[in-house]
């Protein structure tokens, strides 16, 4: 017994030795405040990019040109998507392995963009830049910058599109039109249409262009979870109710589901394809437009705005400010986020072929 | 007896029924070597310490609810969306209805009591299997939470924050360290200490078979060096940050629950009615109480679960709680409990739960895919339990009894034969 006692005592100074060694030096962390970051870092430092599920082949195409793009850029990166079902916590789990990494600047491209204030506040305690990717990310004072297309400048094309539309198929007006936005539980369904409105607001009220419903509040326009049907039924209705003598010349479409949606009513209505806008640059939209049939849609390119986050990165590295060209407009419930904004592209028949020449899947639709 | 089987038998307190939770705390402790080399130090500095904890005590908490659930016999498939329909409610009910956050929590109990009360009442009165009852309650609850929330996010307010991302106060004399951690740890080491004593006392005065001087020294030294190391890990993260809120918490329910489950009437009841409930029946056990108590108690926890989640992503979202009962369940049965029920330990679950939470970091922190990660979580949720039917088959538990099995294989025994299913129960009422 004796003897086990003596190989227990060695046993409890291991142990004590091993703890101490552990943590002798107290706190970490310390060195790694914030303020360290603007002077730039090293050129081979990690960067993390979280982006949501595999659910779409835009995050997809995404996450690809990031690991090729940090890569040729001397970085390392550590490119993450969330998990099909449990996303947010796993988003929020990757965000926190960045950080502890070491990551210099994290790229989130937010699954829940209201759930990850304590990942970021975290990751900017630590050290790292913060960039909100496409979408923004809600009450937080802790991120840095928020790159992303310009969705008002989206809804302003649509609404010059739709009037030069209109004046190329009959010179004279007044126009009849009709009005559509997206589901009211979406905040960019408000941002769009406010754009549209912008550019169309001054011919409506010369009476150059008519609401011929007179249906122009977003309420009135809205459709309910951007649902095809519903954008159908609405149009079903309008030209039930409007348009059995009157002629319809044009259809502000927020996306290219519903622009096809509307298309589809009216070409069961059997009248006359009017000018109608869309956006995203769907599949099947792009070769309506080859044909002739919707009249215009807007290319958001994935890869320039992937392209931008990483001359961010690059800004950063070299302890420059990112160049950011809106510095009032988003502000994210705790503060106004300096903002980086692409400008989407219109595309119409004139200049499909040369918008999509880089992608792909698109450009063959376009030959 | 040789001094491996006086070791095995004494140090964790076990004997053959908790050999494998003993056999988990080594695979926990292999695993958190390899990460700790694989990772360059990155698995045990202390901001990942803590960051594991916040990021898995709501899942640990959950397992505590799901194996008593299991135990009894029965599983819950509702607790995620239980998690989900209460996280939105006491979201709601802080940004509208201007609760303070201290109602709030305590109407998201309620909440989850009467939810458990609802599945309880179907399982243990009118008889519906507790499978059925709890998929319909993941499909009601989960439409429950979108049909509330609109499938939007509700953000919570900042005292109600601290529950999944708070810390403990700083405060006393600058050590380098957080002080209070400190003082949680000491106050743990003491209690350890306190208990061998106990022990020894008890054992002693009941005239028992006294456990080895050498063995009680040893148990107590790994358990304070533990301690004192952890506490040491968890003091020394970033100025502002300590042991987390939620794990405090989770401490908490592990003891109250671990001693409710191994010492109290109520506790050995659930593990009588899950080892044979006829049997349990005729021997006085209130068959359909301890049946409502386990279901109630699920939703409950649930419902905390769910709100410390909530308070870590500062909002209720509608992704929240998707998958969540599949984690708690695979932490049960790595943790040792038997599908059958009748087995199993609450430290058991929460080891479990601890090494599908370092296996996840530790592969994060590698940068390996989401898609790899499951893949090689499911691969040790299968092997975990093929080692126990194995092991069960053999008559043993012994890992190296196992080795030397081929010589000596007697291929008569059944897998989980009926006398051994009855014995176990009892055997779990001796060591807990």
């Amino acid at each position: 017994m004796r003897k086990f006692f003596g190989t227990s005592v060695v046993a409890v100074s291991a142990a004590a030795m091993l703890a101490l060694a552990g943590c002798g030096s107290g706190r970490d962390g310390d060195s790694s405040s914030s303020g360290d970051a603007a002077k730039g870092f090293a050129a081979n430092s990690l960067i993390g990019v979280a982006l949501p599920a595999k659910t779409s082949e835009n995050w997809v195409l995404a996450g690809d040109l990031f690991s090729n793009g940090l890569k040729e850029a001397g970085f390392q990166a550590d490119v993450q998507y969330a998990g099909a079902s449990t996303t947010v916590a796993d988003q929020q789990a990757q965000i926190t392995a960045m950080t502890t990494k070491g990551a210099k600047v994290i790229v989130i491209g937010a699954t829940d963009a209201a759930q990850l204030a304590t990942q970021v506040a975290a990751a900017h305690a630590a050290g790292a830049k913060v960039i909100a990717y496409d979408r923004l990310i809600t009450n937080t004072p802790d991120l840095d910058y928020y790159v992303a297309f310009d969705n008002f400048k989206v809804g302003q094309l649509q609404g010059q599109a739709l009037l030069d539309g209109m004046k190329a198929k009959k010179p004279n007006g007044p126009y009849n039109i009709e009005l559509f936005s997206g589901s009211p539980d979406d905040n960019n369904a408000g941002v769009f249409f406010n754009g549209a409105m912008d550019v169309l607001k001054p011919e409506i009220d010369k009476g150059n262009v008519v609401v011929a419903s007179g249906q122009k509040d977003v309420k009135q326009t809205a459709i309910q979870g951007w649902k095809a049907e519903g954008a159908q039924a609405r149009m079903d209705q309008l030209l039930t109710s409007t348009y059995g003598s009157k002629e319809l010349d044009g259809v502000l479409s927020p996306n290219d589901t519903l622009a096809r949606a509307i298309l589809t009513s009216v070409k069961g209505a059997g009248k006359p394809v009017p000018v109608v806008t869309g956006q995203d640059s769907e599949v099947e939209s792009v070769k309506s437009i080859v044909k002739g049939e919707q009249y215009m849609t807007i290319n958001k390119d994935t890869r320039n705005l992937v392209k931008e986050t990483i001359n961010m990165v690059k800004a950063l590295q070299a302890g420059d400010k990112p160049q950011v060209n809106d510095t009032e407009s988003y502000n994210n419930g705790s503060k106004v986020v300096d903002t980086y904004l692409l400008p989407p592209v219109a595309v119409t028949k004139a200049n499909a072929a040369e918008a999509y020449a880089n992608d792909p899947k698109l450009a063959p639709l376009t030959k | 007896m040789s001094r491996i089987k006086d070791l095995q038998k004494n140090l964790f307190g076990g004997t053959t029924s908790n050999a494998r939770q003993f056999g988990m705390i080594f695979t926990l402790v292999a695993i958190v070597l390899i990460f700790q080399i694989w990772t360059n130090g990155l698995t045990l500095r202390s901001d990942n310490l803590i960051a594991l904890f916040q990021q898995n005590s709501y899942i640990l908490i959950l397992a505590i609810g799901m194996l008593m659930v299991i135990v009894a016999g029965h599983i819950d498939l509702s607790v995620g969306s239980v998690a989900a329909f209460t996280g939105i409610l006491v979201a709601k009910s802080m940004t509208e209805w201007d609760l303070p956050w201290p109602a709030a929590i305590v109407f998201g109990l309620a909440i989850g009591a009467v939810i458990g009360a609802w599945q309880g009442f179907w399982v243990a009165y009118v008889g519906v299997p507790a499978f059925i009852v709890t998929l319909a309650g993941m499909l009601l609850f989960r439409g429950g939470n979108q049909f509330i929330g609109n499938a939007q996010s509700i953000p919570v307010p900042e005292g109600f924050r601290e529950i999944g991302s708070g810390f403990l106060p700083e405060f006393g004399p600058n050590t380098g360290y957080n002080n209070a951690t400190l003082l949680l740890g000491l106050a743990a080491a003491v209690a350890v200490v306190w208990r061998e004593i106990q022990a020894r006392k008890t054992r002693r005065a009941m005239d028992a078979d006294p456990v080895p001087m050498w063995i009680s020294i040893l148990r107590m030294a790994v358990m304070v060096g533990v301690i004192a190391f952890a506490a040491l890990r968890f003091a020394s993260g970033r100025v502002g940050t300590s042991f987390p809120i939620s794990g405090i918490i989770l401490v908490a329910l592990v003891i109250a629950y671990s001693f409710y489950t191994r010492n109290t009437a109520g506790g050995r009841h659930i593990y009588a009615v899950g080892g044979n409930s006829r049997a349990a029946e005729l021997s006085g056990v209130k068959l359909k109480r301890v049946n409502f108590f386990v279901m109630m108690n699920m939703s409950v926890l649930a419902a905390l679960a769910g709100m410390i989640f909530v308070a870590r992503s500062q909002a209720s979202g509608p992704q929240d709680g998707n998958g969540w009962e599949l984690d708690a369940i695979a932490a049960v049965f790595i943790g040792g409990a038997a599908v059958a029920g009748g087995i199993g330990t609450i430290s058991g679950s929460i080891v479990g739960g601890l090494v599908m939470a370092v296996l996840n970091n530790g592969l994060q922190l590698q940068g390996v895919g989401t898609d790899k990660v499951q893949i090689i979580k499911g691969l040790v949720l299968l092997l975990a339990v093929a080692i126990d039917v194995y092991n069960k088959s053999q008559g043993r538990f012994s890992i190296i009894g196992s080795l030397m099995r081929p010589f000596r294989r007697d291929d008569s025994v059944p897998p989980a034969s009926p006398p051994d299913a009855e014995r176990e129960p009892a055997k779990a009422a001796v060591s807990g």
